[in-house]
């Protein structure tokens, strides 16, 4: 690098002080010698000395040079008319020698000009390209030139470059050989893509051509394609990632176009039984079990909004083994390479559908158990009761004395229960198997409670208010739900003490959603901790002793629940311990879709 | 004349209760543990009723009550499903029969009775 100095309020580089001093000595020099030749009449010689400082000069410094020239010129024409004259022979060869110092200069600084111009232009492709370049040694490799844009990319300076070799840009030791291996084709590159190392450490990629430019200079060009290789790696990514998701799906996925199948993922090759090479160009119709062919893929809607949405149904699928499976398919409409084709997902809802149905047995085995068990239950129960009956209906013949009826009469009892009991467990069980329907019919919610006060004989054991006016009519199986009030008013009675005030309310409210029937009592009660429970199979207040002082079995509510829950409803409790409880009914006006569909 | 009860149950302790409760009740008890047996005593001699179990072996309650509506003199002869099995709602609901009951064991002796005169008053 050039070193400067201010000479005279100038700028003036090492370089042009030591090219003037040289300049300026051999024009003296060539001056002093002339003049002496001339002195001494020496001849003609001398002349050609002044072609060096010219030549020197206009070399260096076309324009300045000139200067030089005509500055010689007019010196050695001076010097001339002082020895020469005045002999006109020697004059004109001294003023033609002149004339040819000056054409020299200009010839010299015309072509030094032209040079240095296409020498700059050719620096300044080279300064500002926006592609680095760097000049190596083919033979040591070591960095000769590089350019402002390859010292940017590699982060390094000028000087840090030419003490490198340059496969120490490299960013591994694998680029490295690859580099090498392909270099050492002696071949010219332009497509050799790889990843380079700044002085950050950072990794970037380039496309690196090279060409070897005279024996042993090896001028290379780096292209940054990092933010392509970036996007490509970004983009390859997140193929992998859908590629990944699609091929470990498991749900079938394959495209069909024409009928025939142009994709097909892992799931559904294994679904049926082929591998992908027998899959692809298949026509997808023979997997489909010949009754399920007719109109297989739907109405093409394509261009129409409702396209948008799959299509979904159930099809057989036979496989390879020729066993039946069940699919569950979706079609959507996509267009391949412009050709409408058809995208299709499925589940196999063969186990599904194997699962249900054994549920489904299951099922069926265990209502076939507990009904048998319901019927070797009952039967026993008969003979006890038609002869308890017998002998309490007609004691004289059977010498039967008042205290032993008494004690007859509370077996005649138990035996009630006994079989109440097991219709609960039935009704319960054949709930939870979830096939009783619900029979809707409207009838006045009045009517009905008052059927049950009477039948149940409610109005002698408590003090009874009905609350219902009487134009509420309800839409609601009767059956059931007159069987929930009925054990919720014996639930009532059974868990207070008299004198006992029961309540039975309608609460009217006309905008709601919810009829609600109150059922208030003011017996024992049940505890925060035990609302949670007692709407479960045998849970009672307190089951350890209060089961016995009440003598009472606690399936009335779980069925009650059940029942209201097949309406869409629900039941609340509201109690407090020894005041009394309230349970209260929701039951939908307008009875749910869901029991519409099987009502009947 | 006693009208004649045909009591078709293969139990024999409800069969020796029914003797005594049908003969309490006023009637003539005519007992059968066979179903096909039954089938024969009551198509030589129609009953005023059929009491009819229906868990028997070797032929159910609901066939031998098929196989004696398919009799012609039997038709209208008062047949009582008399029975502890909890199926007995789902298979009634698809028959439709004037002259078809239902009584669930276990049976007052109050609900025999009522069940009985029901057809027979």
């Amino acid at each position: 690098m050039d070193r400067y100095v201010t000479f005279l309020g100038h700028r003036v580089s090492h370089t042009d002080m030591v090219r003037a001093f040289v300049i300026l000595s051999l024009s003296l020099s060539c001056i002093f010698i002339t003049a002496l030749s001339l002195e001494r009449q020496v001849g003609m010689v001398y002349t050609q000395l002044f072609y060096f400082p010219i030549l020197y000069a206009t070399y260096f410094y076309p324009k300045k040079g000139l200067w030089v020239a005509g500055i010689c010129a007019l010196a050695f024409e001076v010097l001339s008319y002082l020895y020469v004259y005045p002999n006109a022979v020697d004059l004109i060869s001294t003023t033609g020698q002149a004339i040819l110092f000056i054409l020299i200069a200009v010839v010299v600084s015309y072509f030094t000009e032209k040079v240095n111009t296409s020498e700059a232009r050719y620096r300044s492709i080279f300064e500002t390209s926006l592609m680095g370049i760097i000049l190596f040694d083919q033979n040591s490799f070591r960095i000769k030139l590089t350019n402002a844009y390859a010292e940017k990319m590699l982060g390094y300076s000028e000087q840090e470059l030419g003490s490198l070799n340059f496969p120490d840009l490299f960013a591994s030791s694998d680029e490295q050989h690859r580099f090498f291996e392909r270099f050492g084709s002696n071949e010219d590159i332009s497509d050799f893509e790889t990843r380079l190392i700044t002085r950050e450490k950072n990794l970037f990629w380039i496309t690196l051509s090279w060409r070897r430019i005279t024996d042993n200079m090896v001028s290379c060009s780096l292209i940054d394609i990092n933010t392509r290789k970036n996007a490509e790696a970004a983009a390859d990514e997140h193929f992998a990632q859908y590629k990944q998701v699609i091929e470990s799906s498991p749900t079938g996925i394959i495209i069909v176009r024409d009928d025939k199948i142009t994709y097909t993922n892992p799931s559904f090759t294994h679904f049926s039984g082929y591998s992908p090479a027998e899959l692809l160009g298949k026509d997808l119709l023979k997997l489909i079990h010949e009754e399920d062919r007719v109109d297989f893929f739907p109405a093409d809607t394509a261009g129409k909004e409702k396209a948008a949405l799959p299509e979904i149904r159930e099809y057989r699928f036979i496989t390879k083994t020729g066993s039946v499976r069940l699919g569950t398919l979706f079609f959507t409409r996509i267009s391949q390479k412009g050709v409408p084709a058809w995208l299709i997902n499925l589940v196999d809802i063969t186990e599904q559908e194997e699962l249900k149905e054994r549920i489904q047995q299951d099922n069926d085995r265990r209502r076939g158990i507990i009904s048998t068990v319901a019927h070797e239950l009952r039967t026993p129960l008969q003979p006890i009761m038609g002869y308890l009956n017998l002998l309490t209906q007609d004691p004289q013949t059977y010498g039967v004395t008042e205290e032993t009826r008494a004690i007859l009469d509370r077996c005649a009892k138990s035996v009630d229960r006994e079989s109440q009991i097991i219709n609960q467990m039935l009704e319960l069980s054949v709930l939870d198997s979830g096939k009783i329907p619900l029979k809707y019919s409207a009838f006045r919610l009045f009517d009905m409670v008052k059927t049950i006060i009477d039948t149940g004989g409610y109005a002698t054991k408590a003090d009874l208010i009905v609350d219902v006016p009487e134009d509420v009519t309800m839409e609601a199986d009767e059956n059931k739900l007159s069987i929930v009030i009925d054990s919720m008013l014996s639930n009532a009675v059974n868990y207070s003490k008299p004198p006992r005030k029961i309540r039975v309310a309608y609460q009217f409210s006309s905008n709601e959603q919810m009829h609600r029937i109150a059922i208030q009592d003011n017996g024992v009660g049940i505890t925060n901790s035990q609302l949670d429970e007692i709407f479960e199979p045998f849970q009672l207040p307190d089951s350890a002793n209060m089961s016995r002082k009440y003598d009472r079995i606690g399936l009335s509510l779980s069925i009650a629940k059940k029942y209201i829950q097949m309406h869409g409803g629900y039941i609340s409790v509201d109690s407090i311990v020894n005041l009394g409880s309230t349970f209260t009914l929701h039951i939908p006006r307008i009875r749910p879709r869901e029991e519409t569909n099987h009502g009947t | 004349m006693a009208h004649k009860i045909l009591i078709v149950e293969d139990d024999q302790p409800i069969l020796d209760l029914m003797d005594l409760l049908i003969r309490k009740l006023g009637y003539e008890p005519v007992l059968i543990s066979n179903g096909f047996e039954a089938l024969e005593i009551a198509k030589r001699e129609p009953p005023a009723l059929i009491l009819l179990d229906i868990m028997m072996m070797p032929i159910d309650g609901w066939e031998v009550l098929e196989k004696v509506r398919s009799e012609e003199n039997l038709k209208k002869v008062p047949v009582i499903i008399f029975s502890a099995s909890p199926t007995i709602d789902e298979k009634m609901a698809k028959i439709e029969d004037p002259y078809l009951g239902v009584l669930k064991k276990p049976v007052s002796l109050n609900e025999l009775k009522a069940g009985i005169e029901y057809f027979l008053a």
